[in-house]
């Protein structure tokens, strides 16, 4: 890396599926950077020398460009923008383009805005825009929704991994039950329980093996990120930033059924890898990240993560493809409840999309978030509690995910 | 792939496909009305305002080159295409070929076979709003003749809790007239001469999962 970056602030407003107490895009956006500047008062608005606008669909925002709203309304006139869309791995996406502009030495400080606002359409309606990132010539009218796509994709996974309905269904509970510790989150604003496995297992059919518990919410909110240099970091939060150590991208295909046998995975992985059940972009970006940060042994090296669990079955696939766990020991894994707060290494302890919210734009922006207050030891002030507070944590990991697995990055974050 | 369509500006010569054969299937009730502003709401505090825009939009897909796996649909035809370099072989289709040592060879057209085997399935109990109504759905993915990849569609003629991994299928169209040249007018079918296998713990976890699902579509009726 020719230049450190690091995430010295950030805030989301509540995420909510309606009323969110925020509902102006751009009044929301301002205040998560008054948020953000009561966490640190050095910063000044006139210190943005670009800002990053991360943003997925105008079939929600019902507005082309509607960066450009936020942007004059925070009075950044004359400062750079430039908004980035890469599915529900828009939020990693902007923040790897913003990593780039301050590794790069062109910036110094830049602003991350990411938003969405799902609720402008009913949530059927919703899932088929959001369907309109499935490739529509061939798959739009079969299935039609996103789950359909992950259930089929899982169901294999977990008959070939010998994970349970029950094994992933923890993982439900857990982001949830989290998330009753988050004033911001979603289900705690709203179904506001804690719920258990047999919940899960209750809950309504969406697409066999995954039911309603398991899978993320549709939602309303926004959340800023302030990424800068190092120099930048020492003058304005001096005791609480964090390090950007390691980061990777990578893509897979759009249509599912066409990565089997796909020659550049094969040339890479070997034959039989990703398979439809395996996220090789997550595999790929990990390789990256962990490659550019020195993780050898992530288990070990990781203390905590945020990660993209759009379905419970597809955090578990995350969790393969991150090298916590392999096929031989994946479902002990789950069963062991090695992710959740008391575990080796807790993941989504903010809540997750599942628990959180999942307003697309904003989501990887949220996940960065939690990594930070985590590191930076701010979680007693942003949560209701010391619960889930990951006990002295030094490493995290941030994950961001869009379509079927078809983009995805991984954020090595350190404390300083 | 159809040289003729290629445009040479220079030449200036484009051969503009004529489009002779036109067909609409759109619901007497959709109407474009553009962009327009069709109502508010205002809470009793008033302190929020919701309004309303409606927004209605007829799009033109043009197919271009992968046309003739669209048009093979109307005829009842699964068209794939093959690189004449590698070998390899696709539905969906791929107008260029994916090896990259065969630096993005035009691909030709091949007629595939109406069979399939099933690589992974699922069963949907909520979809889209256009397809509530036929709930539950029996999604596979499935391979078709030698395609290197699998293609997305619906199986019918078997109970939900009844499809397996790697089970035989055939391809069945809809009748002629009922086809609109999209890949709902196929879908898959056991191959005949399959039978299902015992019902076993899964089978009896899937039935308790749709059940409710058959009830509930019947209230949609």
């Amino acid at each position: 890396m020719s230049r450190k970056v690091c995430i010295v602030g950030g805030a989301t407003t509540p995420f909510d599926y309606g009323p969110t107490g925020f509902e102006s895009i751009e009044g929301g956006a301002a205040e998560c950077i008054r948020e953000t500047r009561k966490d640190i008062p050095e910063f000044s608005m006139r210190d943005i020398d670009l800002m990053i606008y991360s943003h997925f669909s105008v079939h929600f925002g019902h507005q082309l460009c509607s960066e450009w709203i936020i942007h004059d309304h925070l009075g950044l006139v004359g400062v750079p923008h430039y908004r980035v869309e890469n599915g529900g791995n828009t939020g990693g996406s902007a923040l790897y383009a913003a990593a780039l502009a301050v590794m790069s030495g062109h910036h110094d400080v830049v602003g991350v805005v990411g938003w969405e606002t799902m609720d402008s359409v009913s949530q059927s309606q919703g899932s088929e825009f959001i369907a309109m990132a499935s490739d529509i010539r061939y798959e739009l009218m079969v299935g039609g929704i996103y789950p359909i796509y992950y259930a089929a994709m899982a169901n294999k996974w977990m008959k070939d991994n010998n994970v349970t309905e029950e094994d992933v269904a923890t993982i439900s509970a857990k982001n949830r039950n989290n998330a009753m510790d988050n004033p911001k989150a979603q289900w705690y604003r709203n179904e506001h329980k804690y719920i258990t496995v047999e919940d899960v297992m209750n809950s309504r059919l969406i697409s066999y093996p995954i039911k309603k518990y398991d899978c993320c919410l549709m939602s309303r909110g926004v959340a800023f990120v302030l990424v800068c240099s190092e120099e930048y970091a020492k003058k304005v939060n001096p005791d609480g930033y964090v390090t950007i150590d390691g980061m990777g991208l990578s893509s897979c295909t759009i249509r599912a059924g066409d990565r089997l046998n796909f020659p550049g995975w094969t040339e890479r992985y070997g034959p039989g890898y990703p398979e439809m059940t395996e996220f090789g972009a997550c595999r790929n970006a990990a390789d990256r990240a962990y490659k550019m940060a020195g993780i050898e042994n992530p288990l070990k090296e990781i203390d905590f993560g945020e990660i993209h669990d759009a379905f419970s079955t597809s955090e578990a696939q995350i969790y393969k493809a991150l090298y916590l766990t392999d096929e031989n020991n994946i479902a002990q894994f789950l069963r062991d409840k090695t992710t959740h707060m008391y575990g080796e290494i807790p993941m989504n302890p903010g809540g997750g999309l599942m628990g959180y919210g999942h307003p697309v734009g904003a989501t990887g922006l949220m996940s960065m978030i939690e990594c930070f207050y985590q590191l930076s030891g701010m979680i007693p002030k942003k949560h209701l509690s010391k619960k889930t507070e990951v006990p002295d944590p030094e490493c995290g990991i941030v994950n961001s995910h869009a379509g079927t697995g078809t983009s995805i990055s991984n954020f090595i974050i350190r404390r300083v | 792939m159809n040289e003729t369509v290629v445009l040479k500006k220079k030449e200036g010569i484009v051969k503009k496909p004529i489009f002779t054969e036109k067909k609409s299937y759109r619901p007497v009730n959709v109407k474009e009305t553009g962009l327009a502003f069709i109502g508010h709401e205002i809470s009793d505090d008033g302190n929020a305002m919701n309004q309303f825009l409606h927004y209605d939009q007829l799009y033109t897909i043009r197919h271009g080159w992968n046309s003739k796996f669209f048009i093979g649909l109307l005829e009842g035809k699964i068209w794939g295409t093959r690189c004449p370099k590698c070998g390899d072989t696709w539905v969906p289709v791929r107008t260029h070929c994916w090896n990259l040592d065969c630096n993005l060879e035009k691909t030709e057209w091949v007629e595939m076979p109406l069979n399939a085997k099933v690589h992974t399935w699922t069963i949907a109990g909520w979809s889209g709003r256009s397809s509530l109504k036929r709930l539950p759905i029996i999604l596979v993915y499935a391979v078709i003749g030698e395609s290197k990849v699998a293609i997305a569609n619906e199986l019918h003629g078997v109970k939900p809790w009844n499809v397996e991994f790697d089970m035989p299928l055939k391809i069945v169209f809809k009748p002629k007239e009922d086809r609109i040249g999209v890949v709902t007018d196929f879908h898959f079918e056991p191959a005949d001469g399959w039978e299902s296998s015992p019902t076993n713990k899964e089978k009896e976890r899937i039935k308790e999962l749709v059940e409710p699902v058959y009830r509930w579509v019947k209230t949609l009726e």
